[in-house]
């Protein structure tokens, strides 16, 4: 884990050094006054770090029509038999989503839990109660149990691009192109599901990258557009690098950066970290999601300084620290993400309640038991 | 002068001192050791700490063959601990003993570890002072070797 460092210099170095900005039509509105009074202060990662009063959305102005749109995963669905808590979860969010009507809804990965057919049925027919148009695209969780045959037959294949109301949007897959942990020994593919479901599994390695295909692709698909169009990128994993142990990041995300930089309005939207984040590298800013089943802690190293992180979550309470995300464009107030956290308010307004300071001065190492050769 | 009380407490220290320290030089104190350690002496005190942390690591992540070696029910949920605390973050051992809000007390680590079991994994509690619990406890501070101590801190 020493590696990090270095790695988010380079990044910096590479990425942060021309001091550019997602684009040059961020406007400063009430609700983000505070935040964009960090990101004034200098270079990407210089900005100090300081405790925010409360703020629960993120304007971002886009010369865009009125277009809204509702994120959700990473419900992880286990069986109805062995886990209702998350199926309720679930349905909260899909109810409360289709009572707003948004223009469509994303479901941004992990539906399941260890992708059996058992799991993926149920979030199916969970997702019945969705009328507007549904776009997916795969988390590990719903892939590595039969490398995704069954989620791209029930959900489609990605990548794919739409344009909608002037804006594109990007659906990546980020999950299916793990190098091969488990060919050489043999692994049985619940094995290889069981090496992926930890987050703090070291066996897989880092798995979650686009590929060279993808990011081909990616390049091609995004040429069509003009530079200043508003993109959106969907994605399971960060499209940067925040803390590679727990894949929270894409391996090529070097790659990615390079073909982006032509375009200065680009949002990636992802999931996987299930926290509060936000971050902005040369022309992309990236903004995190929660997921509906729990929380993951913040990661003891790599939290982007532009990120205001959510509050301690209460570990008695299943609706806290969870829920979805209401995202809106309009042509006067720009992008805004609002985090429908069940429970609780969603950021924190002191460093004792605060999901981030909890991990601070940590020195964790990989677990052992993956290091047992059972094979 | 001494009188006669004085004189038979002097007599009843000494004997006991001589009685003790006869003890001590035969039998020598119980717990000590009499060979300086060796290499393998110190491998072999770390490979049985080390089988312990493994079996605790495989109990943190869902349980493993020691749970049922164990007879436990740490989850009737599907979760597991490091579902939550991936690489054993976010326990804070180092923190412990300290006012748990959940517990409304001062607890440490093991009433902790028990709460969880209890509550969000709907599981069964462990013993205090059992096998598991020791386990457990053995991953968590191993995953945490190097952090400072700071007990009592929220």
């Amino acid at each position: 884990m020493g590696k990090i460092h270095p790695d988010r210099l380079e990044m910096h170095k590479v990425l942060g050094g021309s001091k550019r900005k997602p684009d040059d039509t961020v406007t400063v509105s009430r609700r983000t006054f505070l935040h964009k009074s960090i990101i004034a202060g200098g270079a990407v990662g210089a900005a100090t770090y300081g405790w925010l009063p409360l703020i629960n959305t993120m304007d971002i102005a886009h010369a865009a029509n009125n277009i809204r749109f509702a994120w959700v995963s990473d419900t992880h669905l286990y069986p109805k038999s062995l886990n209702t808590r998350f199926v309720d979860k679930a349905n909260r969010a899909f109810k409360e989503i289709e009572a707003m009507k948004p223009d469509f809804m994303i479901f941004g990965g992990d539906l399941a839990q260890v992708g059996m057919p058992e799991e993926l049925d149920l979030g199916e027919q969970l997702l019945r109660a969705i009328t507007i148009p549904k776009y997916f695209i795969p988390g590990e969780h719903d892939w590595y149990l039969d490398m995704g045959k069954l989620w791209e037959k029930k959900f489609g294949g990605s990548p794919w691009s739409k344009d909608i109301k002037g804006v594109h949007f990007v659906g990546l897959n980020t999950v299916g192109q793990a190098p091969d942990f488990w060919s050489a020994k043999g692994m049985t593919a619940r094995e290889r599901m069981g090496h992926i479901e930890p987050l703090d599994g070291s066996v897989a390695g880092p798995w979650s990258g686009l590929g060279p295909e993808q990011l081909k692709w990616l390049d091609s698909d995004l040429r069509k557009v003009k530079n200043n169009t508003p993109i959106v990128i969907f994605s399971h994993n960060p499209l940067y690098e925040y803390y590679p142990p727990w894949n929270f990041w894409v391996r090529d995300w070097r790659e990615v950066h390079e073909i982006v930089r032509p375009y200065s309005n680009v949002t990636n939207v992802h999931g996987h970290t299930h926290q509060v984040l936000y971050n902005e590298i040369g022309g992309m800013r990236s903004i995190g999601m929660l997921a509906t089943a729990w929380p993951w802690p913040y990661a003891p190293d790599g939290v982007p300084k532009l990120t205001v992180p959510h509050v301690r979550v209460d570990p008695g309470d299943p609706y806290d620290g969870v829920g979805w995300s209401d995202i809106q464009y309009s042509s006067q107030k720009g992008l805004d993400n609002e985090y429908k956290m069940w429970d609780r308010d969603v950021f924190a307004t002191a460093a004792a309640d605060s999901g981030t300071s909890d991990n601070t001065g940590l020195t964790l190492r990989p677990r052992i038991a993956d290091r047992i050769w059972q094979y | 002068m001494l009188n006669k009380r004085s004189t038979k407490i002097w007599i009843f220290a000494a004997a006991s001192l001589f009685v003790g320290a006869t003890l001590f030089f035969l039998t020598g104190p119980v717990s000590a050791h009499k060979k300086t350690h060796s290499n393998a002496d110190m491998q072999a005190f770390d490979d049985a700490y080390m089988e312990v942390v493994k079996i605790g690591d495989q109990l943190f992540h869902g349980g493993g063959p020691p749970a049922k070696e164990y007879g436990l029910t740490l989850s009737k949920t599907g979760m597991a601990c490091a579902m939550c605390h991936p690489f054993a973050s976010d326990v804070h051992p180092h923190q412990f003993p300290k006012f748990q809000e959940q517990m409304s007390e001062v607890v440490g680590l093991r009433e902790m570890i028990n709460w969880c079991i209890e509550k969000p994994n709907e599981g069964v509690k462990i013993g205090i002072d059992s096998e598991a619990m020791i386990a457990l406890e053995a991953y968590i501070m191993w995953s945490h070797k190097g952090t400072i101590i700071d007990p009592g801190t929220h």
